[in-house]
């Protein structure tokens, strides 16, 4: 008896510990849907490829953007899934995009030494673009649906290669399109 | 003025008291020393930072050196907050957080807004400021269900100070909670000492 209630003590002690460290099981976290859904503001912005790539370019296409830095430990921890994601994800007709907040090209360019990345990499040195899309922390993904609306939004780092993450965008390429509320200036 | 402090304790005295306690560990990691503690849907991590890992940090940033040891001068931490419930949304000020040191001294956070209109005062250039922007937590945020991020929150402590930490929430209802972190302790700043023999 006396055993049992010191387990059950030690359990009572305990169970506020099992409390949630954001990692590593936030990374297995879901898509939040963003409802309704919200017109993505167009965008300009130079690739580390010295191109430019025009985000309204792309309607049509199911895509994901994601937004992030060299020193965000999330964003890193999270960038060699989006890569596997992101060669499931293109034979299908779906774009990834990483839009990197305040840095310049070379830090971003040894960076991708480090971690292969080999869709668009756009630079948003100025973290214009970051202010007009509904951005509050990094890293901060958005499935967009080929019309342009923000269909789902990840909040903090996940694993990208989870099949159901990449069911739920996959479906997207499908999905009847809906109403999409528009903002000031989109 | 009497009048709104009393209005803010009783408001503070009102809040949803939590049930969770803290837990100390080390952050595997780092092996930094953390905390963490959880309120029904919300959790809240606080790992300690060095103050020489912050200073690093802003100094590869762009930040001059004396922004950067202004900022490594006081308490920061790493801070992960979410919301692993499934009861809606939860929202957090952190202008409504206080800490409680020894000798009965308390206070708010120092909040990015503040280190921003300094900085950008100081002239120090629009790519640190930037990165501090983003590096830091929002003062105001949404956590829907699965939502959390990382961030860093800082106090206006000295390196190895000791505190306890009022942290309120709000949940889908609107309802006030508040959770008490219980022995944070800054990370002390402690120099490296010279090689032997050799200079630094």
């Amino acid at each position: 008896m006396r055993r049992y209630l010191a387990t059950f003590l030690l359990c009572c002690v305990l169970a506020p510990g099992r409390a949630d460290t954001g990692r590593p099981d936030a990374f297995q976290r879901g898509l939040r849907t963003v409802d309704p859904p919200l017109a993505a503001r167009d965008f300009a912005l130079a690739d580390v490829n010295d191109g430019t790539y025009r985000f309204s370019a792309h309607h049509g296409h199911v895509r994901v953007v994601n937004f992030w830095a060299t020193w965000c430990p999330p964003c890193r921890r999270e960038m060699p899934s989006l890569e596997r994601a992101w060669k499931r994800l293109a034979p299908r007709g779906i774009e990834v995009v990483a839009v990197n907040v305040g840095e310049d090209e070379d830090t971003v360019f040894a960076f991708m030494g480090q971690y292969p990345m080999d869709f668009p990499v756009l630079l948003d040195e100025a973290g214009r673009v970051v202010e007009q899309w509904p951005v509050r922390a990094l890293p901060t993904t958005f499935v967009v649906d080929p019309r342009g609306c923000i269909r789902y939004r990840a909040l903090g780092g996940r694993r990208w290669d989870d099949p159901a993450l990449l069911e739920k965008i996959e479906a997207l390429a499908s999905a009847p399109p809906v109403p999409c509320r528009r903002t000031p200036g989109n | 003025m009497a009048l709104r402090s009393l209005f803010l304790a009783a408001t503070l005295l009102l809040a949803v008291p939590a049930a969770a306690g803290t837990q100390a560990y080390v952050d595997p990691r780092t092996g930094l020393d953390a905390w963490r503690a959880r309120d029904q849907g919300f959790s809240a991590t606080f790992i300690q930072r060095l103050p020489d890992q912050t200073r690093a940090f802003f100094l590869a940033r762009g930040f001059s050196r004396r922004a950067a040891d202004a900022l490594a001068g006081r308490c920061l931490f790493q801070t992960i907050l979410g919301n692993a419930g499934k009861r809606g949304a939860i929202t957090v000020d952190l202008s409504e957080w206080r800490w409680h040191a020894p000798g009965g001294r308390s206070g708010r956070l120092l909040l990015k807004e503040a280190w921003l209109r300094r900085l950008a005062a100081q002239g120090e250039p629009l790519r640190a400021r930037i990165a501090l922007k983003w590096s830091f937590y929002p003062t105001r945020q949404r956590f829907e269900p699965d939502d959390w991020n990382m961030g860093m929150t800082s106090y206006p402590l000295a390196p190895g100070s000791r505190f306890d930490l009022d942290l309120v929430w709000h949940d889908a209802q609107g309802r006030r909670h508040r959770l008490r972190m219980v022995g944070l302790h800054c990370a002390p700043d402690r120099a490296v000492p010279p090689a032997k023999g050799g200079s630094r």
